[in-house]
Formats: structure tokens, sequence, C-alpha cells
């Protein structure tokens, strides 16, 4: 067999077109984003005014400040105030994620294709809970205190509607992935719209609804911290002022005991969700 | 005996849960008459933040963009840097156990780091400014970042960098040409969703006094003016909303066409 003076031809010209394929998609895909990032870095750097000199700038005071902080005042922990922030912080975080899961579950009901039959009803809930999900936190907090007032109840509530549209959206998913077949046979059988919901998806979706509630727990734990710095109650206020203050001895003290108490709190719910969760997947 | 096992199961831990429940509402002291007292209230601040006043949008949109440029570039230094401490915490880049435990632990104990005290500490050190903001924000994403990098790198394919390995490739070689085109996809999309958290965090930066949008807003509702705080509020929700939008449809193209090929 010999090769024809076409099928050179042929070759080449389809190795040309190779060679065409492979240049346009490195510029198109590598080097057009690469350059659209680095301009947009460039002018974010130059808009901010950061000059790596500030960070030099910065050190000798960082040093002063790791010396001011020790040794950590340990005596502010004494403090009644302290403490009880600290068990604040907890407060919030564990009702607000309650309250905020049990709304989330109610929500989640409706916006799920597999227990509601209308198209605009299950629009308008996700929409709903899209919607809740863009707004920050910080937005909730600062209208609820002006409504209620400064306070640890108010960090509470901020807590409980910011966790609605995360956990509604993932119960709504774990809602949608039952498997129907239980659904349809109580159905078959005459069974209520709330006696489906206990028999047939609950017992499917409980496990996802404690991991989900439990993971958005750590989560608020976090948020109220943040709380206490613009009025919230809970010990996040005591770090800012005492950091504020120059007190950073004291500042040390309290976050050190934040950070064990986080650190405790999130142990007791890995522990938890692995507890409750394989305890499910056994039965 | 039943009954025991029914007690142990559910009954008992649904009694420590409730007491729980009310421990805390009494902490947090729990009062549903203010909360009902406060719905007229809420009422009235809606209306009186109707019609927003648009007038301030001039004054809001530079700190706007300043937020969004905080973000973006705290989340890029912070991709930088996660991106080089995930290769000492992947156990097929970096074969020293010692080192890689070290680093393997001093992420997790960055990510249990609450944002708040790393973003406190970083304005404390360096001032106020926006300096301060991306510092933070780099830092808190390393914790999380270099975590997801280690991981997406340690779940390569190992056969290609054992080929280049073998045809006598220098260790910068294998990372460029064996490890960073498989981890590029999912590399992208932890980065974006990190982009996300960071935009959030950086709103509330303005509070904690390091520039942007966060600190017109809380200045406007201190000083009462809830109708420019309302537009403050708008620029906000629109600003979450198109980063959002973008940071969707940037990931969807990537990894797709990433996967195509």
């Amino acid at each position: 067999m010999s090769y024809s003076l076409f099928d050179l031809d042929q070759s080449t010209k389809n190795l040309k077109q190779k060679k065409n394929k492979l240049y346009t998609p490195i510029f198109r895909r590598i080097l057009l984003p690469g350059i659209v990032l680095m301009l947009a870095l460039g002018w974010s750097v130059f808009a901010l005014r950061i000059r790596p000199g500030h960070f030099f700038d910065g050190l000798p005071h960082f040093f002063n400040l790791v010396s001011e902080m020790f040794p950590p005042n340990w005596e502010v922990l004494t403090r009644g105030r302290v403490l009880f922030s600290v068990l604040e912080v907890l407060s919030m975080a564990f009702l607000g994620t309650f309250i905020g899961g049990l709304c989330a579950f109610l929500l989640a009901l409706p916006a799920s294709g597999s227990l509601s039959q209308s198209g605009s009803i299950r629009a308008f809930f996700k929409g709903i809970l899209a919607f809740e999900r863009s707004i920050p936190s910080l937005i909730i907090a600062l209208l609820l205190i002006v409504v209620i007032g400064l306070g640890p109840f108010t960090g509470l509530v901020t807590v409980a509607i910011g966790s609605i549209g995360m956990l509604g959206k993932m119960f709504g998913d774990a809602i949608e992935n039952v498997d129907p077949k239980p659904l349809e046979s109580l159905k078959s059988t005459g069974a209520t719209k709330i006696q489906i919901i206990r028999y047939a998806v609950l017992p499917q979706v409980i496990p996802s609804f404690i991991a989900n509630t439990l993971f958005r727990f750590d989560i608020n734990l976090r948020v109220a911290l943040f709380l206490g710095v613009i009025g919230g109650g809970g010990i996040g206020f005591e770090i800012h002022l005492a950091m504020s203050l120059f007190r950073y001895a004291d500042a040390l003290a309290i976050t050190a005991l934040t950070l064990t108490v986080i650190w405790f709190a999130e142990k007791v719910s890995d522990y938890l969700r692995k507890k409750i969760i394989g305890k499910e997947i056994l039965q | 005996m039943r009954l025991l096992k029914r007690y142990k199961t559910y009954i008992l831990p649904s009694f420590i849960f409730l007491m729980l429940l009310w421990g805390s509402a009494i902490i947090t002291q729990v009062e549903l008459h203010t909360l009902f007292a406060g719905i007229p209230r809420g009422v009235n601040l809606l209306l009186s933040m109707f019609p927003p006043d648009l007038s301030v949008m001039p004054e809001l949109l530079y700190p706007a963009l300043e937020t969004v440029q905080i973000a973006f570039v705290g989340t890029v230094l912070g991709i930088c840097i996660a991106l080089f401490v995930g290769m000492f915490a992947a156990s097929n880049v970096n074969k020293n156990r010692i080192l890689r435990e070290i680093t393997r632990g001093l992420l997790s104990a960055e990510r249990a780091l609450p944002d708040l005290i790393v973003l406190l500490f970083f304005v404390t050190i360096v001032g106020l400014g926006a300096f301060p903001g991306v510092m933070g924000l780099a830092f808190s994403s390393l914790g999380m970042l270099g975590k997801l990098f280690a991981d997406a790198i340690e779940e390569i394919d190992p056969r290609p960098s054992e080929a280049i390995a073998a045809v006598g490739a220098t260790r910068l070689q294998i990372i460029r040409f064996a490890i960073l085109p498989q981890v590029w996809p999912s590399l992208i999309a932890n980065s974006l969703f990190r982009f996300e958290i960071n935009i959030r965090a950086s709103i509330f930066l303005g509070v904690v006094g390091a520039g942007g949008i966060g600190f017109n807003l809380i200045m406007h509702m201190r000083q009462l003016e809830y109708q420019q705080a309302m537009s403050a509020i708008l620029v906000i929700l629109f600003m979450v909303v198109i980063c959002e939008r973008i940071s969707d449809v940037l990931r969807k193209r990537i990894i797709g066409a990433e996967v195509l090929k």
C-alpha cells in the first residue's frame, strides 16, 4: 500500500485545522481571561492605594501588640459579664438555629416539587428563600436593632432569620430527592397530606436535616460573634471593646476563652452528627 | 425493658434538648411581647424608609466599588498563599510527613479561628483603611482554601505525574504540567465560592473601620437617616446579587469547558 498525494494533502490540511483549533482556545480560554483578571487586579490595587510598604510599616506595631498581649489578663474572665456573654453567644446560636430551622422546614414543604403540585406556589416560596439567602445578616441586624432594641434577643432573631434562606434551600433539595414510592403508596391508601409528610417524607429526610442544621449551627456561632460588634449582645462586643480600648491583654484572654468554647461546641456538634446520622442509617 | 430503651433513645434526649432551649431563651431574654410590640415599629421603620433617597447614590457607588475591590484583592491574595500552602499539605507533592502534618494542623487551626477575630486583629495592626481588610480577608480565606486545594491535589490521577517524573521532569515541571491542569477546575470553583463569602465579610468590614459600603450603611442607620440607609441597602443587595450571578456564570463556563475537554 502506498500513500497517494491526495492523502498527504488531506493530512496536512487536518494538521493545519488542528493547529488553528489549538491556538484560538488558548487565546480565548487562558490568555484573555488572564489579561482581564490582571487588569482588574491592578486597577483594584491601585484604587485601594495598597502598598506592600504598609505591611512592613505595620510590623513593629505588630510586635508591640503581641508583647502587650502577653501575658493574657485572665482576671478579666472572673468578671461575671464576660462569662455570661459567652453563654449568650452559645444560646443565640442554639435557639436561633432551632427557630430558623423550624421556619425553614415550614417554608421548604411548599417549595419542593414532591409535595406541592401548583407550580406558581412552588416558585413563590423558592423565590422567598432565594431572596432571603442573598440578604447579608448585617442588614437584618441593623433593621432589627431599631425594631427590637439592643440586646441578645435581637441577635437571636437575626440568627434565626439569617438561617432560614440557606436551611430552606437545603431542606427543599432533600425533600425533592426523596424516594417517591412510599409517598405514592400512602397516597393510594388515602392518607392526608400531614400523614404523608409524617410517615413518608420525614423518615427519609431527617438525617440530612440534622446534618444541615448542625452545620448551620457552626456558622451561626460565628455570626453571633459578629453581632456583638454592632450591638446584638454576646462576647463579640467584649472583644471589640477591649481591642478598641487598647486593653490587648484582656482581649487575648477573652479571645482564648471564646475559641475554647467554640471549639468545644463544634466538637459536640460533630459528635452528635456522627451519632445521630450513624444511627439513622443503621435503622 | 422496651420502655427503658425508649426512654434512653427518645425521651431523655428530647428532655435535655427542651431544657437547653428553655435555658437559652432565658439567657437571651426572649420576650415575645417585645417582638409583638416591635411589629408596628417595624412597619413604621419600613414606611419611613420609602421612598429611598436616591440622591446619595453617587456617594454610595465609590464605597460599594471599594467593598468589591477589597473582597476581590483579598480573595486573590488568599488564593495565591493557599495554593502554595496547599502544596505543602498534599501528601503527593510534599513527601515530608512532619512538615505536612504541621501545615495541616496550622490550616485547621486557622479555620477554627472566627473571621471576626482575624479582621479585628488586622485592623488593629495595620490601622484603618482598605489594606487591613484585604489582609484580613486573605488570611481568613487561607484556612478553608488551603485545605480544599490540598484535598483536590491529593485526589488527582497519579499517572501523569509519574509519567513525566519518569522522563526526568523537575518538581516544578511536575506541578505545572501534571498537577495544575487536573486541579484547575476545582480550584476555580472553590475560589469563586470563597469570593462570595468574602463579599459578605467585606460588607461587614466597614463596621469595624476598614472602609467600604458597610460604613455608609451603619452611619446612615445611626443618624436615623432611614431613606438614605434604604439606598445603601439597595446598593448592597444589588451588589451581592450581581457578584453571585457573575461567579455562577463563570463557574459554569469554566468548569463546563474543562469537563468538555
